[in-house]
C-alpha cells in the first residue's frame, strides 16, 4: 500500500491525518499535484491496484476502506471493497475484481491539447496562490475549471486555496448540481456491470 | 521585460536574463539549459538521448541573435514538441507541462506511470521501488 497526498498545503495540511492514522506503509507528498496528474486524479479517493509487473489492474475506485466520521469519530468499514482487496491478493490475476482492458481503457481514456492546457494552468494558478498572488491565481484556475469542469482536483484545490463564495460566486452544493461537471466521482464496480457487453 | 520565473512541470528556476515579448519567452543558452535541461546543438535541441530537430521554417521564430549572443524562444520551442505553456504576465511566471510524447500515450498502455515522491521525514520513494509486489496506491487530499 502506497497513499499519495496530492495537496497544495503539503506536510501542514496533511501530517496531521498520516501521524493519526499510524500507518506502516509509505505516506507520500505530492505538494505540487504533479503526480496526480500523472494518473488523472480528477477527485480524491482515488485508489489504483497495480500487480507485480507494474500494470494497472483496477482503475480510478472512489473509494477508502475505512473512513472516521470527523464529528463523532465513528468509524465505517467498506467490507465488500476490503474483501475484493483480499481477494486480489490471494488469487491475483484470477481474481474476478479486476477490470478488463475495456473497461480501464473507459476510465483511462487519452488526453486531449485542452486535458494538458487546463493542467497548465491549473498547476501556474497553484504555484501563484502560494506565493500570495491570489487575484492572479484565480484567472488561472478559472481558465482551467472552464476547460475542464470534469475535474473536481482542479476545483476542490483552487476553493481550498481561496473562498469559493467569494472568488467563485458559488456554495459547493450548488457547484455539486452544475451539469457541465458531471458525476463528482466515477463509478464504483466492484465487479463488470451488467449488460456492459464485456 | 526582463526575467522570468520558469515552472518546467516541478522544476522551479529564475532566469533573469530572459525576455518575455507577448506569448515569447527568449532565454539565452546557458538559461535554457539551467532551467530546462535543453541544450542548443548543430542536431537540434536535445536533452539526454533525445534530439528534436528544428525545422528550417522555424528557425526563425525560435533562435535568434542578440549582441549579447544566442536566444531560444522556450515557448515555440513548446509548441514544436506540443508542450502546454500557462503564463502569467503581472508577475512573470512561466508554466511548462510534460512534452506531446509524453502526454499521448500516458495512460493507454495501462501500465503504472512510475514516479518518486517524499513521505514525511523526506526520504524519497520510487513506485518502481516496489516492482514485484501488489501495490494499493491511494490518492487522497485534505481539501
Amino acid at each position: 500500500m502506497v497513499t499519495v497526498a496530492c495537496d497544495a498545503n503539503g506536510r501542514a495540511a496533511v501530517e496531521p491525518f498520516i501521524t493519526a492514522a499510524h500507518q506502516q506503509h509509505p505516506s507520500l507528498l505530492d505538494e505540487t499535484l504533479q503526480v496526480a496528474e500523472l494518473y488523472d486524479v480528477r477527485n480524491v479517493p482515488s485508489v489504483f491496484w497495480i500487480d507485480e509487473t507494474g500494470r494497472m489492474v483496477r482503475a480510478h475506485d472512489p473509494i477508502y476502506a475505512q473512513r472516521r466520521n470527523r464529528e463523532t469519530g465513528e468509524v465505517t468499514v467498506n467490507r465488500d471493497y476490503l474483501d475484493a482487496v483480499r481477494d486480489w491478493i490471494a488469487k491475483g490475476d484470477h481474481s474476478t475484481f479486476l477490470m478488463d482492458a475495456k473497461r480501464l481503457d473507459s476510465r483511462l481514456p487519452a488526453l486531449d491539447a485542452d486535458d494538458v492546457e487546463a493542467a497548465a494552468f491549473f498547476h501556474l494558478g497553484t504555484y501563484l496562490a502560494k506565493r500570495g498572488h491570489p487575484a492572479e491565481a484565480l484567472v488561472h484556475f478559472k481558465r482551467a475549471h472552464a476547460l475542464r469542469p470534469q475535474n473536481w482536483t482542479y476545483k476542490r484545490q483552487a476553493w481550498n486555496l481561496g473562498d469559493i463564495e467569494r472568488d467563485y460566486g458559488t456554495t459547493f452544493q450548488e457547484a455539486l448540481k452544475d451539469p457541465a461537471s458531471g458525476p463528482f466521482y466515477p463509478s464504483l464496480d466492484l465487479v463488470e456491470p451488467a449488460g456492459d457487453g464485456g | 521585460m526582463g526575467g522570468a520565473t520558469v515552472l518546467y512541470q516541478d522544476r522551479e528556476s529564475q532566469a533573469d536574463g530572459a525576455q518575455a515579448e507577448g506569448d515569447a519567452l527568449w532565454l539565452t543558452l546557458s538559461e535554457l539549459t539551467a532551467t530546462t535541461g535543453w541544450e542548443l546543438k548543430p542536431e537540434g535541441v536535445c536533452k539526454e538521448e533525445t534530439c528534436v530537430p528544428v525545422p528550417a521554417a522555424r528557425r526563425a521564430a525560435m533562435i535568434r541573435t542578440q549582441p549579447s549572443g544566442t536566444q531560444l524562444n522556450l515557448t515555440e520551442f513548446a509548441r514544436l514538441i506540443d508542450q502546454p505553456v500557462a503564463h502569467d504576465q503581472a508577475t512573470s511566471v512561466w508554466y511548462f507541462g510534460p512534452a506531446g510524447w509524453e502526454w499521448r500515450t500516458r495512460l493507454s498502455t495501462r501500465v503504472a506511470p512510475d514516479f518518486a515522491l517524499p513521505d514525511l521525514s523526506g526520504r524519497v520513494h520510487s513506485l518502481s521501488d516496489l516492482r514485484g509486489k501488489k501495490i494499493l496506491l491511494l490518492f487522497w487530499a485534505s481539501w
